[in-house]
């Protein structure tokens, strides 16, 4: 195994597949030991991320704890979904090919799909699915936002590059409000990444009072100029900048905002909604990483429901609620479980799964699948984005974005392992 | 070598000036002659039957961001009430649903058995021409292309408002086409969907955009001269300023005086045809349009005919989609700005009989389908899903086939229209041969597929068999049998073999020297740099889920219209 191409030639743009921004201003070198590091950009994420690669063999596929060949490891995961009535295909960290694959897999053995910390994607699409809503991407947002409102989390931690991706070329004013933070620490470190990337910028922070659901509906009903009782002279200033800004962005990450994140997203287009009859405005959720964003696009386009379906004998049943991974697996609802994760340390497996398991993951997985007392199957996989091409939805859903190949790597891909179990589990 | 014999079929293939009844003989995915003394290996008894090539629908939105949108929003559209919609019955099928937005493998079967062999995404946004090209690849069967959107992305428009040379601005074009592998170049409300970014809200013909200061003129003309130029064979799609607005056929009309001479296609002219007469300032502008057209042998049309029902508007015009979302049914509705790019709208909508505007808009598809008089320059479309979905085209044919039937359904809808439409004294009712040449010879031709939409020695076998039924709903909806390069995929409207179908694209020459250009666009706007925007053969060939790659060959063509 070795970089490609030979190190005497300007090291290849790499495209990083590690989060939903999925950088393609990057470049790689690796070291002696074949663990690949960024060059000419930091991005803690990503760097903690490489960190799990070197040349090391990758460890051998496992039945039961025991290593066998990858031909064994694959009939035994087809034995154990040929005997599941309820299986459930969870975590579908891969790329759109890998996809395509456990797709076919899901009609073989009649499985429900959701991908990892699916709850937060879901709440967005149930948003959406009630009011629908007004979005932008990254480049809309670099030419022309003139006012940010992030609400609810601090995304730089999860998405460490987000504001160099969307600082302009020319450096012009841009006001960025942080809503609704947790912590006064969240709110310093947020400012120090904006400052790296954006000095031109500047940075309000708003607590969110009491609660954000309670901020997002003041504030949706002071930009829509109706009489709030107890407004605070902050929240009206900001609703009088949001009426006042060109190019409005709402920002948010689905994933972190607190308990019934699909009220607030609702308040939050409604603002939107309310500041397009005059000026513009537009919504940004960050989420989807590890091919989330492209586990839900292949599901919907493939079959017309998104993920959290069950592919079952009277049909496909769709059902936001009760076909989450957490709550089918806290429930008992499932009886054999398919965990894909090919990127690296996440997504994990749920720790509190104790039935039959087919872990089709990145090697660093290895253990995760041995001494369990139930019917355990590990095979190590690729990469995408390192080992092999592929293509990962970037957070808006919109861009697509193409990913290569960092190294020349001999594990098969999350497509062609699984597509070898379906072959047996559609023949038996 | 085994050989199939179609025998005794009334074969209909207008592009060869062909109606008579004959024998089809199908070899090695080509429509083959016998030598003298030579036997096929299998006969099929065609007789009492339609021959025809298989269907080309050259404006479907079966595939990309918007479209999968509009799956995200309409759950509605994949269940009955709470409970889930019964699985395939048919084995051959995976789990796929829906209507007005269908799951691409449901696109494939359904239009599969109605004898459709290729659709063609019209709206490809450039970011998300990989997604399309996916999605594409999912829908089984049917050979697939798409057209790239251009005329809203800040690179042309800025270049036209800095006047750079034209060749500069073709060579964008040109690199646009290959880099996306699209098969032609749409622009959806010339300049507009970029202008609404800049909170305009309204974009006539000669008017200018409020940043670029170009108007919808200057960029109709300037795209329909590249794309002649460049050689496509498809002429610029056109998607018309003032969409579903009273009184925009005088924008309709501009448009068609933009062109300057240069061939373009109309789209979905259907909702690019209203006049402001009448109590309600809403009226039918048919009759002006296709007089248009019928003057103007570079302009051809499809139609977008509405049909009434559940459907959902998918479009890259965010300006006339915000416009339109009031009216939203359900009431829910997605937009989006896309990557200095390109824009969606989604909007769901219900066309239903007794609306005045509704009634006024399916009339006015028909009247527009009667009163053009070549039809080699008309493309039966529902604009699916804008209109209503694919699925309803046999019911379409068979009002125009068939003067009693659409008098009959006329007299249904909103009475200010039954009474007073002028499609109640049209008399003509299409043939056969027309219909062969609205839903497969003419959009070859439009296409330039060359071995497509035609029965020739030579051709592709995409052959569809109908029965000859006086009830032309029920012989286009399930045709005896669909071949689809020779194999058979459909029996009696059941799905029978599922291959994968092709992609079209087409390879235009340009100056690579423009890569530069654009890669300096690319660092300053944050979107994906040239070199990695680029789609490969091989990228595509995995996007398009290993079906055959069918390049287009172009030639430069400076100079003349």
């Amino acid at each position: 195994m070795s970089a490609l191409p030979s190190s005497s030639s300007p090291p290849p743009a790499w495209t990083c597949p590690f989060c939903a921004l999925l950088c393609d201003d990057l470049s790689l070198q690796f070291d002696a030991r074949g663990t690949p590091a960024l060059i000419g950009a930091q991005c803690p994420r990503a760097s903690a991320a490489l960190a799990r690669f070197d040349d090391a063999a990758p460890p051998p596929p496992c039945v039961d704890g025991q290593p066998v060949a990858l031909e064994q490891a694959i009939e035994s995961a087809a034995g154990l979904l040929r005997r599941a009535r309820a299986p459930l295909i969870g975590g579908l960290g891969s790329d759109v090919s890998g996809a395509r694959a456990w797709m076919r897999l899901a009609d073989a053995c009649g499985a429900i799909c959701d991908v990892a910390g699916g709850a937060g994607q879901s709440a967005g699409l149930r948003a959406m699915q009630d009011r629908g809503g007004y979005f932008t991407t990254l480049a809309e947002i670099r030419e022309r936002a003139d006012l940010i409102v992030v609400v609810g989390s601090a995304p730089g931690e999860r998405f460490p590059r987000l504001w160099e991706r969307i600082a302009p070329s020319e450096p012009r004013a841009i006001d960025i409000v942080l809503l609704g933070l947790p912590t006064g620490t969240e709110v310093d470190d947020e400012r120090a990444r904006i400052a790296r990337a954006l000095p031109s910028a500047t940075v309000a922070a708003h607590a969110a009072a009491p609660d954000l659901h309670a901020e997002a509906a003041t504030l949706s009903a002071l930009v829509a100029q109706r009489q709030v009782a107890g407004a605070s002279a902050a929240q009206r200033a900001l609703a009088e900048r949001l009426r006042g800004a060109r190019y409005v962005v709402l920002m948010w990450e689905s994933g972190v905002l607190p308990p019934q994140p699909e009220l607030v997203i609702e308040l939050l287009q409604r603002t939107i909604s309310t500041l397009n009859q005059s000026t513009r405005a537009a919504g940004i959720s960050l989420g989807g990483s590890h091919g989330a964003a492209s586990a839900q696009q292949v599901h919907t386009w493939q079959t017309g429901l998104p993920l959290r379906t069950r592919h079952g004998p009277l049909g496909l049943e769709h059902d936001s609620w009760r076909h989450g991974v957490a709550t089918l697996v806290a429930d008992g609802a499932v009886d054999a479980l398919v965990w894909i994760a090919s990127h690296g340390g996440e997504p994990a497996p749920p720790p509190d799964w104790a039935g039959p398991l087919v872990l089709i993951g990145h090697p660093s997985f290895a253990a995760a699948a041995q001494g369990r007392s139930a019917p355990s199957v590990f095979i190590p996989v690729a990469t995408p984005g390192i080992d092999h091409a592929g293509h990962q939805f970037r957070t808006e859903f919109s861009v697509l974005m193409p990913l290569a190949a960092a190294r020349a790597q001999t594990l098969p891909s999350v497509a062609e392992v699984v597509g070898r179990i379906t072959s047996k589990v559609a023949g038996a | 070598m085994s050989s199939l014999l179609l025998r005794g079929g009334r074969v209909i293939d207008p592009a060869n000036g062909v109606d008579a009844v004959r024998d089809i003989v199908i070899r090695d995915g080509r429509i083959v002659e016998l030598a003298p003394g030579e036997h096929a290996g299998r006969e099929l008894d065609a007789s009492g039957c339609v021959v025809m090539a298989g269907g080309i629908d050259l404006h479907s939105h079966i595939g990309g961001g918007k479209v999968n949108l509009a799956r995200l929003l309409l759950p509605e559209d994949h269940r009955n009430g709470l409970e889930p919609l019964p699985l395939p019955d048919n084995p051959l099928e995976h789990a796929s649903l829906g209507c007005c937005t269908p799951g691409t493998l449901t696109t494939g079967y359904r239009y599969a058995e109605m004898g459709y062999t290729a659709a063609f995404e019209p709206a490809m946004v450039f970011s998300n021409a990989r997604h399309a090209h996916f999605e594409m690849g999912d829908v089984p069967i049917l050979d697939h292309g798409a057209y790239v959107m251009l005329g809203n992305d800040e690179t042309v428009l800025e270049m036209i408002a800095r006047g750079e040379d034209f060749e500069r601005i073709r060579d964008v074009v040109g690199w646009t086409i290959r880099a996306s592998r699209a098969m032609g170049v749409k622009v959806v409300n010339p300049g507009g969907i970029s202008a609404f970014k800049f909170n305009q809200r309204a974009l006539d013909v000669d008017a200018e955009h409020a940043h670029w200061r170009v108007t919808p003129r200057s960029i109709v003309r300037t795209l329909a001269r590249a794309v002649g130029e460049l050689g496509l064979a498809h002429p610029l799609h056109i998607h018309a300023s003032n969409l579903g607005v009273a009184g925009n056929i005088a924008s309709t009309l501009a448009t068609i005086d933009a062109l300057d001479g240069h061939r373009g296609h109309l789209t979905h002219v259907q909702f690019h045809a209203y006049g402001t007469e009448g109590p309600k300032k809403f009226s039918s502008a048919a009759q002006q349009l296709a007089d248009a057209v019928n003057a103007n042998p570079n302009v051809s049309i499809d139609v977008g005919q509405i049909i009434f029902g559940q459907t959902v508007t998918a479009s890259g015009d965010t300006m006339r989609q915000y416009a339109n979302a009031h009216l939203a049914n359900p009431r829910k509705w997605i937009g989006a700005d896309i990557e200095c790019d390109a824009g969606c709208g989604v909007v769901p909508f219900r066309y239903r009989e007794e609306s005045y505007v509704n009634a006024l808009q399916w009339a006015i598809g028909l009247e527009l389908f009667l009163s053009v008089k070549d039809p080699w320059r008309i493309v039966l479309t529902t604009d699916h899903p804008n209109g209503g979905p694919f699925t309803s085209y046999p019911h379409l044919i068979r009002l125009l086939m068939d003067k009693t039937f659409r008098n009959e359904q006329l007299a249904k809808l909103h009475p200010d229209i039954a009474s007073g439409s002028p499609l109640a004294a049209m008399t003509r009712e299409l043939d056969l041969n027309e219909i062969a040449i609205l839903t497969r010879a003419g959009p070859a031709r439009l296409l330039g597929l060359r071995d497509r939409g035609h029965l020739g020695p030579g051709a592709a076998a995409d052959i569809a068999v109908y029965r000859d039924l006086p009830d032309r709903e029920a012989m286009f909806a399930k045709p005896a049998w669909v071949f689809k390069d020779g194999r058979l995929v459909a029996e009696n409207g059941r799905i029978v073999a599922v291959p994968t179908g092709g992609v079209h694209f087409s390879e235009p020459e340009y100056d690579r020297g423009i890569e530069k250009t654009l890669a300096d666009a690319a660092r300053r706007r944050g979107v994906l740099d040239p070199t990695r925007a680029a789609i490969s053969r091989d990228e595509l060939c995995t996007c398009a889920n290993h079906g055959a790659l069918l390049p287009h060959e172009c030639k430069l063509k400076v100079g003349a219209p």
